[in-house]
């Protein structure tokens, strides 16, 4: 349990910063941790599932969309609860990924370099999708979503501020963390290993290898719906950039620098890219893209664990010796 | 009859073109199974060494044997330094040559910037039969690609290079065990590969806008057909650029280019879900 305690004290790191980073980047922050989120969902299905989903923003875009037109009141103008909205994005995600999980999963169904490849296509469809739905806002988006609103026992709150909005999302992002974390230390996480790794071995053990599949693919899709929910309060717009294909694959990066086989390391490699790319891109300029894509490179090519799984890893097993 | 002339002539070059960036993918993907990312970068280094062919005053003819030139060498390199390195994980190589596919435009934005760059035609002709007249360099273009098609599958299917490929492919450890050279047919193989996506790159920069971002509009279609064709045969690629090439241009006519688009991706998606191996039949991936 070494892991949940280096997990823990990194959450317990975060919820430290924001008096010591100050107004400007705690608003930073909390965009990265609902980035983290995506990259959490993103190693649930590649890094656990063996699932290579080039189009994980889909997800992401999905949810934000639905949040987006829940709480603007469009499809039924009394009813603007963020808590529908929530849990709306996360079942529109999940069940769009069940429906797109049976299309590829079942029978013969597809795997590692062909989904890639069509998750990649898909994403772009949908990019192009959203950006010619007028109803949706076509390119420019849904404008003005309003902030979370939270509401208990008749009392309501809206998050406006940036130092409430942070801990309302490092909440939900360390229950998401460790919900997972449990989750794949159960016998779940057991199948899914022997899923990703023999899944001829676990259908004659009698296990339903389409079931687990499609189990995991959905409950990563809502984790990422979750994900692009949070977005949109916090910039309070929906756009198909969201959808696409460009925060698909940079959502890869940020998982294979990190670690797509541990969640944790998944989360902070996204969350360390964005910081060191708000950084480094100030110093750098557009130099910043061309070390990123060949950090990238390397970090695939002699560091397949990820940048920081090594790390992380050393420092859990050189404790329990 | 007249009207639709043009239409179909305009087709049948996009087609020649994406099967010329295809059959390089292709080539690279069916003997190695490395996905290259990067493939559409190659493309788009070719049509920007055209563009600094013609800044630097040289003829087009001199841009055309530079690119392929160039980028070849530029596939060296990477087998050398990084494909090389990964052969025996496949899934890992979309990965990194998705890093390489950002390093490449980055490259590119920084040396020319991001703005589109324009190429002057060599023809500027048209050639012009009674009512009906088309561009000269059009023409040309689509007479290159299919013999530079046709020199490929040539040298594929009837030298002892292209037997010694198609062992490789087959049957890599027999061919090895044959006395092949096997890493020796991966590294031309890569560099024939990136050589036809520089050459089909310069060829077509004077008709269309040619940006660091061009990459991505062949490298998915370029995909979409070699698994729709069926990735066993090299003649699965004409039957795939023939499909996503053909009915994507043509229905542009009657439906909005987005909406053509659309339909194209989500029939090609049909097509590779519900025949793995493709129209042709075939192997599948590995």
């Amino acid at each position: 349990m070494r892991n949940s305690l280096i997990a823990l004290l990194i959450f317990a790191a975060l919820a430290a910063a924001p008096p010591v980073i100050g107004g400007y980047w705690t608003g930073q922050l909390t965009g990265y941790l609902v980035y983290g989120l995506l990259a959490i969902s993103l190693s649930l299905v590649w890094g656990y599932g063996g699932i290579l989903c080039f189009g994980q923003a889909m997800f992401f875009g999905i949810g934000g969309y639905i949040m987006a037109v829940i709480t603007k009141g469009m499809v039924l103008p009394d009813i603007t609860s963020s808590y529908l909205g929530l849990i709306a994005a996360m079942a529109g995600a999940a069940l769009f990924a069940l429906a797109l999980g049976y299309f590829l999963f079942a029978g013969r169904g597809i795997s590692g370099a062909y989904l890639a490849i069509i998750t990649l296509a898909i994403a772009l469809v949908l990019e192009r999708l959203m950006n010619n739905w007028y109803g949706l806002g076509g390119y420019n988006g849904l404008l003005n979503v309003p902030p979370i609103k939270l509401t208990f026992f008749g009392a309501s709150f809206e998050l406006w501020d940036r130092v409430p909005t942070f801990y309302a999302i490092l909440i939900v992002v360390a229950v998401i963390f460790f919900g997972t974390t449990a989750l794949l230390n159960s016998a779940y996480g057991l199948r899914l290993t022997a899923c990703r790794t023999h899944p001829d071995r676990l259908a004659s053990l009698g296990y339903s290898v389409l079931n687990i599949r499609l189990s995991v693919f959905s409950l990563s899709a809502a984790i990422a719906g979750l994900a692009g929910a949070l977005f949109v309060t916090l910039d309070g717009f929906a756009s198909p950039t969201l959808i696409g294909f460009t925060l698909s694959t940079e959502a890869l990066i940020w998982v294979a620098i990190g670690g797509k086989e541990m969640l944790l390391a998944a989360f902070l490699g996204a969350i360390l890219t964005r910081t060191a790319e708000s950084w480094l891109s100030e110093i750098f300029g557009d130099y910043w893209i061309l070390i990123l894509g060949i950090a990238f490179m390397i970090s695939v090519v002699l560091l397949p664990k990820g940048l920081l799984a090594t790390p992380l890893e050393k420092l859990t097993e050189g404790k329990r010796r | 009859m007249s009207e639709l002339l043009p239409v179909f002539l305009d087709v049948t070059s996009y087609v020649l073109i994406l099967v010329l960036v295809a059959l390089g993918l292709m080539i690279v993907f069916g003997m190695m199974g490395v996905i290259n990312m990067a493939h559409g970068e190659l493309f788009m280094i070719g049509a920007f060494v055209m563009v600094a062919a013609q800044g630097a005053g040289l003829p087009f003819l001199a841009g055309l044997v530079l690119a392929p030139l160039v980028v070849g060498f530029l596939g060296l390199l990477i087998e050398t330094a990084l494909i090389r390195h990964i052969y025996h994980r496949p899934l890992d190589t979309i990965l990194a040559t998705w890093g390489l596919s950002i390093a490449l435009k980055q490259l590119i934005v920084l040396s020319f910037g991001p703005e589109s760059q324009s190429v002057t035609l060599p023809l500027d002709g048209t050639l012009t039969l009674g009512a009906f007249s088309y561009p000269l360099y059009r023409l040309v273009l689509m007479a290159v690609s299919a013999v530079l098609i046709g020199g490929t599958f040539w040298l594929f299917i009837r030298t002892d290079f292209g037997l010694m490929a198609r062992a490789v492919i087959a049957r890599p450890t027999t061919a090895a065990t044959l006395g092949i050279d096997t890493r020796r047919m991966y590294r031309w193989s890569f560099v024939i590969g990136t050589a036809l996506a520089g050459l089909a790159g310069a060829l077509v920069a004077p008709i269309i806008s040619v940006d660091p971002q061009m990459g991505l509009g062949y490298l998915v279609p370029g995909f979409l057909s070699i698994l729709v064709g069926g990735a066993g045969a090299l003649a699965g690629v004409l039957v795939g650029g023939a499909v996503v090439g053909g009915v994507g241009n043509l229905l542009a006519v009657w439906i909005s280019p987005v909406a053509a688009l659309i339909t194209v991706y989500i029939l090609a998606i049909l097509i590779i879900r519900l025949k793995p191996e493709g129209i042709l039949g075939g192997r599948r991936a590995k």
